[in-house]
């Protein structure tokens, strides 16, 4: 398989994620779609690293990033366990008391 | 071993501020809440010491595998980091609501996005770029919502994440690209030439077909726009600031602010302006900053009108740092000396104003409990010194004389007119005329409205002394401008 394949695979990825982020009205979904957009990255590094990079660069990018989206996950969870407890949903749009 | 004291030399003022962030949240547990301003003088004292290991430091390295940068534009952004630090210090300090809370974790996660902040603004690695970014980001999100038990607030951070984590990932992305287009991850490689003189990386992709690389720098721009908070990329900013704590809401709109603007400031200089980059290179750099310039118009244009039909102070605050995210914008999309030396003016004389106009805001909250421009009706008379230094602010954010405010605007326009870019710098002069409005609407409410009766507000000497001298500086800078504008030449040492 050449770096094509990987690459139109990362792109639908990402695009599916940006989907996700856009239509779904759960925080839960929106998270989802955040980490779809995060590993449609991580294909491409790994993809591009394989194919013409030389040295280790996109690995550790890859390897980065899965690390970066589990913390931003933890954090993001924490939010959302705390507007559950204040507001009793989890959709953005019934959390909108800041407004003019 | 040797290189590994030197690496451990260049990231001395980070390890100095990681120990401090750990101290505070240790002292915090030993002490059990108890005295909780002993952890603002040991944060204090942090930022200090952290200041002379930044002064100590070699003029210029290059350390940690090539990671880490040390010079003087670092510098800068770091030492107008750990300034504004300690002003939200000294504001969380003087906030009455704050006390009840873990305040160890407060001070541990303000010091912990410091550390993301410097070690964005001084990298030329995309992805320490994106680490420090994100260690900034993910502190922000918890403090924005560090009043767990306020709606607003949980609402804030909740915005805050998911507009975060989506452009991080667009920016992530857009990396991937950029690494992919030039297989390397550090922007002054993807800029140089190759030994024999071949075109490699940028310009090598830029000679085949610009499109990819068009899409890559546009997505990587996200990001950056979201952390200065420029349009189409906003959205989040008013919710945010509204919604916050105070002290955090003043730490985004300056500190992480500049950090943003730092850190673009070093990716669009050594990729596209430095002396070695390539001529097509170049030439493909006035074509972003022409993106820029329109990025500039339309977020200084909307957050100006979005601006003016505010009622409260903080959300009114934030509209107005939207719109000089596009004010600083301006000094970028130039793509040279002279703009990025006004954007850089600008962002000190950013500090005094908006650090000032947030404590006063801070100041006039604990007085009246709410944030409402109609709620400082007649403040002026009870609170003279205070108020008289909010105009000063405000004359400053308007851009008239003599302010530094206004030194800044100038730089930033003799910049927009001599590289090109006229057409910015009139929107810029209509934008400032429109911010006039709902400037002068809170000097109306300070001083020109009958005061509702009720008792003269509490004396608050420490927090009214500060921004009293913060009011001083916006003018007397203004006058003397060149202790800042020299330092500020001085920094940008990143293009040559």
């Amino acid at each position: 398989m050449g770096l094509e394949a990987y690459v139109v695979v990362a792109t639908v990825l990402f695009g599916l994620g940006v989907a996700c982020l856009i239509t779904r009205r759960n925080v839960i979904y929106v998270l989802m779609g955040i980490e779809m957009i995060l590993n449609s990255a991580n294909i491409n590094f790994v993809a591009f690293n394989r194919f013409n990079g030389d040295g280790m660069d996109g690995r550790m990018f890859a390897i980065f990033v899965i690390i970066l989206a589990a913390a931003e996950a933890a954090v993001a969870l924490g939010i959302v366990l705390n507007v559950f407890q204040l507001f009793g949903t989890v959709k953005p749009s019934d959390v909108d008391l800041l407004r003019e | 071993m040797e290189a590994y004291w030197e690496g451990m030399k260049a990231i001395a003022p980070e390890l100095v501020l990681t120990a401090f962030a750990l101290l505070a949240l240790v002292q915090d547990l030993v002490t059990k809440g108890r005295n909780s301003r002993n952890v603002g003088y040991l944060t204090l004292v942090g930022l200090g010491v952290t200041a002379l290991t930044l002064l100590g430091q070699e003029s210029r390295a290059e350390a940690a595998f090539g990671m880490v940068e040390v010079d003087a534009f670092g510098r800068f952004i770091k030492m107008f980091t750990l300034a504004s630090l300690a002003v939200v210090c000294f504001f969380v300090m003087s906030d009455r609501r704050e006390r009840k809370h873990g305040i160890g974790e407060y001070y541990f996660l303000l010091l912990g996005a410091a550390v993301g902040i410097f070690f964005m603004v001084s990298t030329n690695n995309l992805l320490l770029l994106v680490l420090g970014l994100e260690l900034l980001s993910l502190a922000s999100y918890a403090l924005a919502g560090f009043h767990k038990g306020s709606k607003a607030s949980a609402e804030a951070a909740l915005k805050y994440v998911i507009f975060g984590g989506l452009s991080a990932g667009v920016m992530i992305f857009g990396i991937s690209l950029l690494y992919g287009l030039t297989g390397t991850i550090d922007i002054s490689e993807m800029a140089r030439l190759s030994g024999d003189g071949t075109p490699t990386g940028l310009a090598h992709q830029l000679g085949q077909s610009p499109i990819p690389v068009a899409v890559a720098v546009t997505m990587v721009l996200a990001g950056f726009a979201y952390k200065v908070s420029a349009v189409p990329f906003h959205f989040w900013t008013p919710d945010v600031y509204q919604g916050a704590p105070t002290p955090v809401t003043t730490f985004l709109a300056v500190a992480s602010k500049a950090a943003g603007f730092g850190a673009l400031l070093r990716f669009l200089g050594v990729l596209f302006v430095r002396g070695d980059a390539q001529q097509l290179v170049a030439d493909y750099g006035t074509q972003v900053g022409l993106l820029i310039a329109v990025l500039a118009a339309v977020t200084m244009t909307v957050g100006n009108v979005s601006a003016i039909g505010q009622n409260s102070l903080k959300r009114l605050l934030a509209f107005s740092s939207v719109a000089h995210a596009g004010y600083l914008l301006m000094g970028l999309a130039t793509m040279d000396e002279a703009g990025f030396t006004a954007a850089m003016y600008y962002m000190a004389a950013y500090y005094f104003m908006n650090l000032g106009a947030f404590g006063v805001v801070l100041y006039f909250e604990g007085v009246t409990g709410n944030d409402d421009i109609e709620s400082l009706r007649g403040l002026g008379r009870k609170a003279p010194l205070i108020s008289i230094a909010m105009v000063a602010f405000l004359v400053s954010l308007t851009g008239l004389p003599p302010t530094i405010g206004y030194y800044g605007k100038f730089l930033l326009f003799t910049a927009c007119i001599d590289g090109g870019l006229t057409w910015l710098a009139v929107v810029a002069g209509l934008n400032s005329a429109i911010s006039l409005f709902y400037y002068f609407r809170i000097a109306k409410n300070l001083f020109l409205k009958e005061a509702p009766e009720g008792p003269a507000p509490a004396a608050q000497p420490m927090l009214t002394g500060l921004m009293t001298a913060f009011g001083v500086a916006t003018v007397i800078f203004g006058i003397y401008v060149a202790p800042i504008s020299d330092w500020v030449r001085s920094s940008l040492d990143l293009l040559g």
